[in-house]
């Protein structure tokens, strides 16, 4: 059953609109006011905006749980006006926004909370809390959104957003390159997008979701444009979401604060590709085609990102790469068709993903600003909170049943097995087993055996804040539990029956645990279990093991640590002809063409001058040739005319 | 005195004076010749008016032309102490371009002048009596004649004061 | 050719003898001279109209009346800006008057 529409009440539109709108207020204030006015105590109306936003979500939530098929729909005002070409600022609330605002309110406000301890003393303090406003304001409106050109405003509010927190240490030239570098390369998928947008308008002539899914269902579009549609706004995923080959800004983005990495390169941001192509069902299920490519590319994308993490030295880009990978997992569940699997994914990815950066961010935070994991160790010992909630999040991502991670990796691998990709199976359970172990890598590095950093920090090492690790225990809880509460009983637990009404024609096609189901689930138990062993015996037991793995297989670990050599590639293919026809534009182009022929302009004017000048002697005998050459002239003239 | 032999015969003779001494004019370096080859040419010149019946032309052109612009004009050569006339080429530069140049106007304008369809054009004389031109002049071209008068009063003054030594 | 023709062609050979004059001559008052030569063959020019011409019987006498006079005013002129120039340049080389060149 669809959803319908109701009359919504005023208070639902007060409610729904002030979500976005206090953070933007919070954004506003905070920065105008931050540096003078507010001091060390910048953060406090950004928090309370934050705060009272999660709330208000909240609130929402529960009203959509006692009202799931009916969304609200509603426009606020117009906000472009072209001839024809009407769009209004509206937004849009059923279960799916519901989940997404789960996920956005709770980790942002969470996030906030966390960067006070984090950003102590930072002299950017008050800017930092004014752009996370900014982001929170700009990722709500993506998700409330009700119409295709409201998302793509937001989702180029939150590409903003992302450059703004990611060169946030601007002076650093790193991070200044980084920021540009996720801004462009996003800017890449996002023209396909907007070709998207544009090929949308002109086969169903509006923007609005209500308007484009209604015409979809009738099933009178072709496939092809139906296909071209899909791709395009896929490839716009491709670039917010980092799936390959538009993946490579993610990495670099570590150079942002660590909280700003939680929230936007965890949680939320990059879950907007995800959401979008979720949001966009009603297209995607007319394209087969579009379902397969999204599929393939999630899938590559998930195995690529995952080998590249274990090589890694740097404990955020190990997470990084991770997160590439989880995101991969969510787009071929999608692709193979299990909507609710994905969605489910990523309601649980965003709780242990942001658990996990947080995590990391006050382990780097305890060593004195050490990122590099070959010079951690045996913190467990000095730093037991963030020890156990790290752990909980390891185990969470890994997929250790009953964590929540075990739950929606599980529903997604069984529905590619069930729907007949048993490829995409195999490829899933490898990525399975990878992740098990650069996880647990991660995890016995960082807190087993003894420290490796120098005397002075080894000094400094020390649990985080209470502002800091309260965030921690807190989303360890759901990191852990999340999947057995919404979960359970596949295909037809608590999140199953939320999304229905989204997800309305999901085949009938089921994965069930008994049977076939059940041998699946134990089968992906043991390839994590064992993942976890061999991280154990390489890390633990016998730490030379992981060197002379690198021996024996020099070009495996050569890959696999230079990233497959993509930022290469990239700098080869694009970045040199580029500059290459920049080059050759400016030397030939503009130096001879143009300088050409505005000097040549000027060249022929003193040429002509310099040639009539010297008709000019001044002497009148000089001109008065010339007065009667010209009567011989006119004589002629006449006679030849006038005749007679 | 129209038509007959002898009538053209004297214009053959006057139009080769006139001629003559017009290129001596053009031609003599000498200019204190060249000037006295300009008053023969004024001289031949008003034979010819006679020869067309404008005998009132005829002494206003002796009057004027050799009696005052003659002796004008050799005041100027003798103010302007040339008198010597030194050794110089005293054809300029562009005498190469301006004898074919004139030679072509010549030829042009004359064919054009020769083959052109005058109205009304006879071998007698039409020219008025000395009355009937006073007659005209003092009534009908009185305007132009008192504006003339004005001329040559500007160009007197014009001339004393561009020629004045300041003392 | 008609009676009125032959005197047009003398005015013209006339005329462009004290063309030639007025364009090469270097003396100033040479040039002066030509100009009073082209001038008196345009009068021929008019005379030879209005005796043959019934067009301009009375007409053409007039205009060279009028031209002789003008043609006294404007020697004078011409003269006295030669003089004038002369003892300001010591020259009456044609060549040389050139300050408006360029």
């Amino acid at each position: 059953m669809e959803t319908g529409l109701t009359d919504v009440t005023q208070t639902m539109k007060v409610v729904v609109s002030l979500i976005p709108l206090l953070p933007l207020a919070g954004f506003l204030f905070t920065l105008l006011l931050g540096k003078r006015f507010m001091g060390k105590r910048a953060d406090v109306l950004s928090l309370a905006m934050v705060t009272a936003s999660w709330v208000l979500s909240m609130y929402v939530v529960a009203h959509v749980w006692g009202h799931r098929h009916e969304a609200i729909d509603f426009d606020l005002f117009t906000w472009v006006r072209a001839g024809s070409f009407v769009v209004k600022w509206g937004y849009l609330v059923d279960t799916l926004t519901a989940v997404m605002l789960v996920v956005v309110s709770t980790i942002g406000m969470l996030v906030h909370y966390y960067s006070i301890g984090y950003m102590k003393n930072d002299e950017g303090y008050y800017r930092f809390f004014a752009y996370l406003n900014l982001f929170m304001f700009s990722m709500f409106i993506l998700i409330l959104a009700n119409n295709y050109l409201l998302v793509f405003l937001a989702w180029e509010a939150v590409g903003l957003c992302s450059y703004l927190l990611i060169a946030f240490w601007f002076r650093k030239k790193s991070a200044s390159q980084a920021g540009k570098k996720a801004f462009l390369v996003n800017r890449v998928g996002d023209f396909g997008f907007t070709l998207g947008l544009f090929l949308i308008f002109t086969t169903f002539g509006t923007l609005q979701f209500s308007g484009v899914f209604g015409k979809a269902a009738l099933g009178q579009v072709g496939g092809g444009t139906m296909t071209a549609i899909c791709l395009l706004l896929f490839a716009g995923a491709v670039g917010k979401s980092a799936q390959f080959p538009l993946h490579v800004w993610l990495p670099d983005a570590m150079e942002g604060p660590t909280p700003v990495s939680a929230l936007i390169h965890a949680a939320t941001m990059v879950n907007a590709g995800v959401y979008m192509v979720a949001r966009s069902y009603p297209l995607f299920i007319h394209s087969h085609t579009a379902m397969l490519v999204v599929m393939i590319i999630g899938t590559f994308t998930a195995i690529y990102a995952a080998l590249i993490a274990l090589t890694q030295h740097d404990i955020k880009r190990v997470i990084a790469y991770s997160t590439i990978s989880s995101l991969g997992f969510m787009f071929m569940a999608l692709g193979a068709g299990a909507w609710v699997a994905g969605v489910f994914y990523l309601l649980a990815h965003g709780f242990f993903k942001g658990l996990l950066f947080l995590d990391s961010g006050s382990v780097i935070h305890g060593m004195s600003g050490e990122q590099d994991m070959r010079h951690m160790g045996g913190l467990r010992k000095k730093m037991p909170l963030t020890f156990w909630t790290m752990l909980v999040g390891a185990l969470a991502m890994a997929g250790i049943p009953p964590l929540a991670g075990f739950w929606a990796k599980d529903e997604i691998l069984g529905g590619a097995f069930v729907r007949g990709y048993y490829v995409v199976w195999v490829v899933g359970i490898a990525v399975a087993f990878v992740t098990a172990i650069y996880m647990f890598r991660l995890i016995f590095l960082t807190f087993w055996g003894e420290n490796r950093a120098s005397q002075e920090v080894q000094g400094h090492i020390h649990e985080s804040a209470r502002v800091m690790t309260v965030p921690l225990v807190i989303l360890a809880i759901p990191a852990a539990l999340v999947g057995v509460v919404a979960g359970w009983g596949p295909e037809h637990g608590l999140i199953h029956r939320f999304l229905e009404p989204v997800f309305y024609d999901l085949g009938s096609e089921k994965f069930a645990w008994a049977g076939e189901g059940g041998l699946l689930m134990l089968v992906s138990a043991i390839v994590v279990a064992l993942g976890v062993y061999v991280a154990y015996v390489m890390y633990v037991r016998r730490t030379e093991l992981p060197a002379r793995a690198a021996e024996r297989f020099p070009w495996a670990y050569k890959a696999s640590f230079n990233k497959f050599n993509m930022d290469e590639v990239y700098e080869a293919v694009v970045i040199r002809p580029t500059i290459a026809l920049a080059d050759w534009l400016w030397t030939f182009v503009d130096t001879v063409i143009v300088d050409g022929t505005v000097n040549g302009i000027a060249w022929l004017w003193g040429v002509l001058g310099r040639a009539l000048r010297p008709w000019q002697t001044g002497r009148a005998q000089n001109y008065a040739l010339g007065v009667f050459a010209g009567l011989l002239v006119l004589v002629v003239m006449v006679r030849i005319f006038w005749g007679g | 005195m129209t038509g007959g032999i002898w009538y053209w015969l004297l214009f053959a003779i006057c139009a080769a004076w006139v001629l003559l001494t017009g290129i001596g004019v053009v031609a003599l370096k000498n200019i204190v010749h060249a000037a006295i080859s300009m008053v023969l040419c004024f001289f031949g010149v008003a034979f010819i008016y006679v020869l067309l019946n404008a005998e009132l032309v005829a002494i206003i052109q002796i009057l004027i032309y050799v009696g005052a612009i003659s002796v004008v004009i050799l005041f100027a050569i003798m103010l302007t102490d040339q008198l010597r006339g030194r050794l110089r080429l005293f054809f300029n530069q562009q005498s190469v371009f301006a004898l074919p140049l004139v030679v072509a106007v010549a030829v042009v304008l004359t064919w054009i002048l020769v083959t052109a369809d005058l109205p009304g054009a006879t071998s007698k004389s039409q020219n008025l009596t000395l009355a009937a031109l006073a007659n005209g002049l003092f009534n009908r071209y009185v305007f132009p004649f008192e504006l003339v008068s004005l001329v040559l009063l500007a160009a007197m003054i014009g001339a004393i004061l561009l020629t004045r030594r300041e003392d | 050719m008609a009676a009125v023709d032959w005197y047009l062609a003398l005015a013209v050979a006339l005329f462009c003898i004290g063309a030639f004059g007025v364009l090469s001559r270097r003396n100033v008052i040479a040039v002066i001279m030509s100009l009073e030569i082209m001038l008196n063959a345009v009068n021929i020019a008019l005379v030879a109209f209005a005796n043959f011409v019934p067009a301009g019987a009375g007409k053409g006498t007039y205009f060279v009346l009028f031209v002789i006079t003008l043609a006294a005013a404007e020697v004078t002129v011409g003269l006295a800006i030669a003089v004038a120039n002369y003892r300001l340049r010591r020259t009456v080389q044609v060549d040389e008057f050139s300050e408006l060149k360029g």
